[in-house]
């Protein structure tokens, strides 16, 4: 497991140096000059000229491109052209935000959508399984605003049960918690049905293995076949499906952020877009490419975990 | 309808009794396996032999009380074992005879066993649920085991993977797996077909070399005449679902009766090639939903006559019987 694990790490590195080229590229392929947009068509010309110097771009492409990669792996992203903060700083400030609420939404997806998912198929076309299907169904096609809101109407206003604005201090615990819990919930319905779909597809797939039929020769009890048999067979698609999702979700999050008027990525980079804050763009690029290699990593290594035909491969 | 042959004056180890398994095709239910009747005796080895689809899986399947559902279910017929008919067994004593009493080896080694858990883990399993043997205790019988099913270096490859063994030694952790609770019965359903001649050869040695070191009784299946003649004491020949002839299997070879027997005989492999399916035979076997009325080899039937237009019963003396309108008149051979 130890050499898997160093093996990914390794692997790691090269993806992460071609997302951030990517970055780069992406970043430059912008047509006209960055210093011109960001300052508008009155500036004056030394103005720009020592923007473009802030901003290192009068430098050859290629300097430009070693600062770059330099810069992003040793966590100096440049600053926000508004607050004049680092986009570090910036970023380490909502981060906690973003993790908890990433997390909360993933373990509340799993908690639900796996046993869901498999209690679906094992009652494959009985009520139950039409019923889980039509609300999974809906939970995927509900959109999170109006969810959202929903909520907050139900559980802050009329019973006042969480607050209303989620931006809470993250020292107590408890009011961290509070703050949590309706923007967890409102993405983790999401993620439930998502795995709950995904779970009752692949675990009918296993069900039908020619090994499920060992283990019932064996006089292996119906539970221990459902629990140890199938569903961690079942389950290497779902991390595959949770992988993938986690990406999306980050990103996906900046309405839950709104509605609960709660900080995080999402927020920031709306923030950076509208204020066409060209350097905290570039950096909150950085900051997605060091999320995207980290969340192969982690689904890498749990594949790992599940998938011992993963480890010797 | 229940037709049991008695060839061996002792009780049987197993006696299946008009056993008649059905599918659910396009909303009606046809008969898969039916009528089929059989008794093994004590330290016995019965091949089931027939082509691909007459059933043989199915009625293995059967006994074990795995037929697949809700599409399959057995519609009629006894199972009797050790006192009791199977077939109306609750769940939970049918689980406690499965991989105890009567054990089961399937065709396919690649895809048998469970990829995410170790293979010493699984032959253990058996043990922890039959026997009640705790971890370690389990462990050190299932290491046992795989010794005596010669797997090399069991110890150092007992928490090794399946997908890190060949399909030769997966077969012999199958049988490792069947054989951990001492069963009476074993049944093998084409247990070498999926693998190499020479490996085919080994697993069939050990078989026969642990089923007499256990003195169990097996119900051997497979479509492959050659192995027949190697293995068994006796031969069912299956079509289309139903017992066509049963016969020692000496007799079988020597005078085969049915005319679908006569056929399969003739297209036996050579051992320098290997075929696994009899290209010989003109036509197919009719699909469940669509059987014949009458005999339902007649479409085939070199021998075909009027009278094969009714169902004929499977007749003749104890030791050998066949379902046959034109060979089993007058047809015993002294
Ligand atoms: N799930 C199913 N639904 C409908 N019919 C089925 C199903 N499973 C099996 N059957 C039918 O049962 C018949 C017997 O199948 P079985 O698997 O017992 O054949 P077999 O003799 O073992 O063949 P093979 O040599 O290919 O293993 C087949 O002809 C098939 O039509
Ligand atoms: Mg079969």
């Amino acid at each position: 497991m130890i050499r898997y694990i160093v093996k990914r790490l390794v692997f790691a590195i090269p993806t992460l140096l071609a997302v951030l080229t990517l970055v780069f590229v992406l970043v430059r392929i912008v047509p006209g000059d960055p210093a011109q947009t960001i300052l508008g068509d009155q500036a004056s010309q030394e103005a720009l000229q020592a923007l473009r110097q802030r901003l290192g771009v009068d430098k050859p492409i290629f300097d430009q491109y070693v600062d770059f990669i330099k810069g992003a792996l040793v966590g100096n992203w440049g600053e926000s052209l508004v607050t004049g903060r680092p986009v570090l700083a910036e970023v380490w400030a909502v981060l906690p935000y973003t993790v908890d609420l990433t997390v909360a939404a993933i373990l509340l997806g799993a908690l639900i959508g796996i046993p869901l998912g498999t209690w679906s198929a094992l009652h494959r076309n009985e009520a139950i399984d039409y019923a889980t299907r039509v609300i999974s169904l809906l939970g995927l096609s509900f959109p999170a605003f109006v969810s959202g809101i929903l909520l907050l109407l139900a559980f802050a206003i009329e019973l006042r049960w969480f607050p209303v604005i989620s931006a809470g201090k993250l020292d107590d615990p408890v009011e961290r918690l509070r703050n949590l819990t309706l923007p967890a919930i409102n993405l983790g319905i999401i993620m439930a049905a998502y795995v709950t779909r995904v779970t009752r597809s692949s675990m009918l797939e296993v069900l039908g293995e020619d090994y499920i039929r060992t283990a019932r020769a064996k006089g292996v009890p119906d539970r221990a076949v459902i629990w140890r048999h199938s569903l961690r067979n079942a389950l290497i698609p779902v991390v595959t499906v949770v992988g993938l999702y986690l990406g999306i979700l980050i990103g996906n999050s900046v309405l839950t952020e709104i509605v609960f008027n709660r900080p995080g990525l999402g927020k920031l980079i709306v923030g950076a877009l509208n204020q066409r804050d060209y350097t905290m763009l570039q950096g909150l690029m950085v900051v997605y490419a060091f999320l995207i290699v980290a969340v192969n990593l982690i689904t890498d290594l749990t594949y790992g975990f599940i998938d011992p035909r993963v480890k010797h491969g | 309808m229940a037709t049991a042959f008695k060839v061996e004056p002792a009780e049987p180890v197993l006696s299946v009794q008009g056993l008649t398994t059905s599918f659910r095709v396009s909303g009606d239910w046809h008969a898969a396996v039916r009528d089929v009747s059989f008794d093994l005796a004590h330290n016995e080895t019965l091949a089931l032999v027939g082509e691909s689809g007459c059933g043989k899986s199915m009625t293995a399947l059967s006994i074990m009380g795995l037929v697949p559902k809700p599409a399959g279910r057995i519609t009629a017929g006894r199972i009797m074992f050790e006192g009791s008919d199977l077939v109306s067994l609750d769940r939970e004593a049918m689980r406690r005879i499965r991989g105890n009493r009567i054990s089961m080896i399937f065709q396919e080694p690649m895809t048998s066993l469970n990829p995410v858990l170790t293979v010493g883990f699984q032959v253990a399993e058996a043990l922890r649920y039959h026997r009640a043997m705790g971890g370690a205790e389990a462990d050190r019988a299932a290491l046992d085991l795989l010794e005596q099913v010669k797997i090399p270096s069991a110890a150092r490859r007992f928490k090794d993977y399946p997908h890190q063994f060949s399909g030769g030694m997966r077969q012999r952790v199958m049988i490792a797996i069947a054989l951990a609770c001492r069963p009476q019965v074993l049944l093998a359903d084409e247990p070498t077909t999926a693998l190499d001649v020479t490996i085919q050869a080994e697993v069939l040695a050990l078989l026969a070399e642990l089923k007499q070191a256990y003195g169990m009784s097996m119900v051997f299946i497979t479509h492959n005449l050659g192995v027949v003649a190697a293995i068994a004491d006796r031969v069912a020949v299956m079509y289309a679902g139903e017992i066509v002839e049963v016969a020692a299997v000496r007799e079988l070879f020597r005078r085969p009766r049915h005319p679908y027997t006569e056929l399969l005989l003739r297209s036996i492999p050579r051992v320098d090639r290997h075929v696994s399916h009899l290209e010989t035979i003109e036509g197919q076997v009719p699909s469940i939903a669509a059987m014949p009325a009458g005999c339902r080899f007649a479409p085939r039937c070199p021998l075909r006559e009027a009278r094969c237009d009714a169902p004929p019963p499977l007749a003749g003396a104890a030791h050998h019987v066949v379902r046959c309108w034109v060979r089993s008149e007058g047809g015993g051979h002294g």
